[in-house]
């Protein structure tokens, strides 16, 4: 089995133009995790996720490379992270991008593609062409499962 | 530092010169990691015949490596407990949250640590949180942190443990923590003051903040920073002690490594006293990671490289040069090596200058009638060599630090932008040293 079988093929995707505003919206109502974002050439530039979210509405100070690692004394109230939040809403999705996390090619195993989500704490994972950088699907952790499991039957 | 003096043959010199010059510009050039480098030259010093191991460890002066070694063990397992964010948050609601008296506390903080500690480690904590009070107030963080990189680079000249060049005129001059306090220390406080009247007419008169984000700050909780209190008792108990050894290791006959390694064992000892082995082993550890090893490393080479030029007779040659251009006068030679001292450590690091201008300026103690002349030379060397780091963005380790959490916070300092600003501030910083100096012992 390699990701080409177990990939979703369409799944919904982001422009990098898009606004974090437009981002927020289709994860909470879709109850998504990742949402990869590509090009106007269908080729992949990163993924916006839940933690892209939870990064923008925290300080700065806080998420950057050898930032604050305690936050204890700090008490912002829901008013303030959520004024954050807003305050960013028109910034697009580009600027918040995870590029280091792990893509595969339809070629990946699917031995590979667990280690790959064990290993980056990640549930699901983007298919990118080797030779065009374009997106060719995402793999999520359901779909690996129900095919283990014969739900998808 | 305690090479031979008697002059070599021509060709040895010349040969030591060259590699000499070869290592300089190499570290200058930073394609190769400087302890590598340093490294590289000190083997070849030996192998080239120049000097021989015996003479190159003599020439590595342990008390200076000792001593940094054991004051970034101390500072290792401090910044463990959150005092460094307890004392920026602490300072800025002294304040009620003003952002000009944030901007002014918090350089007094850096300054003060600084001062005591490595200037690079009290950034590194200090810049994090300053940081999260500027994004809180909605005020620019570029004031703020070029303010601190200058508290980090005065403060650490107020002390003989407070900036490397420093450790290293102590160490070879046997002048004492308290020579430093009382040579420095008030020139510092002026220097410091002075300081902070351009960053006020060039940003502090135009901060504001809105009474709410204000109301945020305040209501930081800086007892909820420290994190370990146990640990933070220990941590200021050994400071202080090994403070208070500095200050009396003189009449103890003791020298400053012996202070700060028996200081970093006892915090040690204390802090993993209880412990099961495993975790002692893990702890003890850890601290030791955190010693800057490329720094030690170079210190290490560096020394050995600038002793092999020193026993070929070349640096006697260069300070019979400068005294001859300076017409053997002590107020010409103390402000050629302040304002030289200064401009060179702007640019290139001072670590490697000042390790050379030890021995140059030793050896011109005939002329001023032994080495208690010296005195006014070393603070000039001091101050030029610790000030003139202020002067461009690459001009001390902590300035890069700063500059790295700026752009990682979206607010980048430029090069030139900074040089524009702080090479004139910092040569007013000079200007004051050069009255000071000229007033006290000229």
């Amino acid at each position: 089995m390699t990701a080409r079988t177990l990939m979703n093929p369409q799944p919904m995707t982001l422009r990098p133009t898009d606004t974090v505003a437009t981002a927020t919206a289709l994860i909470l109502s879709h109850h998504l995790r990742h949402l990869p974002v590509i090009d106007a050439q269908g080729r992949y530039v990163g993924t916006f996720s839940i933690y892209s979210l939870l990064r923008l509405t925290l300080p700065k100070a806080v998420t950057m490379k050898e930032g604050l690692s305690d936050v204890s004394f700090v008490n912002e109230s829901t008013e303030d992270l959520a004024q954050r939040l807003r305050e960013r809403g028109n910034e697009p999705v580009l600027n918040w991008l995870s590029t280091e996390a792990p893509v595969m090619h339809l070629e990946t195993s699917s031995m590979e593609i667990m280690l790959l989500m064990l290993q980056g704490r990640t549930t699901s994972i983007p298919v990118v062409d080797k030779s065009n950088q374009r997106l060719e699907g995402i793999i999520s952790f359901w779909d690996v499962f129900k095919k283990l499991t014969g739900e998808d039957a | 530092m305690h090479g031979s003096t008697e002059v070599a043959s021509a060709g040895t010199m010349w040969l030591a010169a060259i590699l000499f010059v070869i290592t300089y510009g190499v570290v200058m050039s930073e394609k190769i990691n400087r302890a590598i480098v340093s490294l590289v030259a000190a083997g070849l010093m030996i192998i080239l015949g120049i000097l021989n191991q015996e003479a190159a460890i003599r020439g590595v002066d342990f008390n200076t490596i000792g001593l940094l070694i054991g004051m970034m063990l101390i500072v290792a397992i401090t910044r463990q407990s959150g005092i460094f964010q307890f004392l920026a948050i602490w300072s800025a609601k002294k304040v009620n949250a003003n952002p000009w008296g944030i901007l002014v506390m918090i350089s007094l903080v850096t300054a003060t640590t600084s001062a005591f500690l490595d200037n690079v480690t009290t950034v590194l904590l200090v810049v994090p949180v300053t940081l999260l009070i500027t994004e809180e107030l909605k005020v620019k963080p570029y004031p703020y942190l070029f303010a601190m990189i200058f508290a980090s680079n005065i403060g650490g000249t107020a002390t003989l443990i407070g900036d490397p060049p420093n450790i290293m005129i102590g160490s070879a001059t046997g002048l004492t923590f308290n020579d430093f306090a009382y040579n420095l220390t008030p020139a510092i406080l002026v220097i410091m003051a002075a300081t902070l009247v351009p960053i006020y007419f060039i940003w502090g008169r135009h901060l504001r903040a809105a009474p709410e984000d204000r109301q945020r700050v305040m209501q930081f909780n800086e007892y909820e920073a420290i994190t370990d209190v146990r640990l933070l008792k220990q941590c200021l108990s050994v400071i202080g002690l090994v403070i208070g050894g500095f200050v009396f290791a003189h009449g103890l006959g003791l020298e400053a490594a012996t202070v700060a390694m028996t200081g970093a064992a006892l915090l040690l000892l204390l802090a993993n006293f209880g412990h099961d082995p495993e975790h002692q082993s893990k702890h003890v550890l850890d601290a030791f990671n955190e010693v800057e090893w490329i720094t030690i490393f170079f210190f290490v080479g560096l020394f050995i490289v600038v002793s092999g030029v020193e026993s070929t007779g070349l640096l006697k040659l260069l300070a019979d040069k400068m005294l001859a251009l300076t017409g053997g006068s002590l107020t010409a030679t103390a402000m050629v090596i302040l304002w030289s001292s200064a401009i060179l450590s702007a640019i290139i690091d001072n670590i490697p200058f000042v390790a050379t201008m030890i021995p140059l300026i030793k050896a011109m103690a005939p002329t001023f009638g032994g080495p208690e002349g010296l005195m006014p030379l070393w603070w000039a060397l001091s101050l030029g060599a610790c000030l003139g780091g202020n002067g461009t963005l690459v001009g001390a380790s902590a300035n890069l630090v700063v500059a790295g959490f700026a752009e990682r916070a979206g607010q980048p300092i430029r090069f030139v932008q900074y040089t524009l600003m702080a090479f004139p501030i910092m040569l007013m910083s000079i200007a004051i040293s050069t009255v000071y100096l000229y007033w006290r012992y000229l």
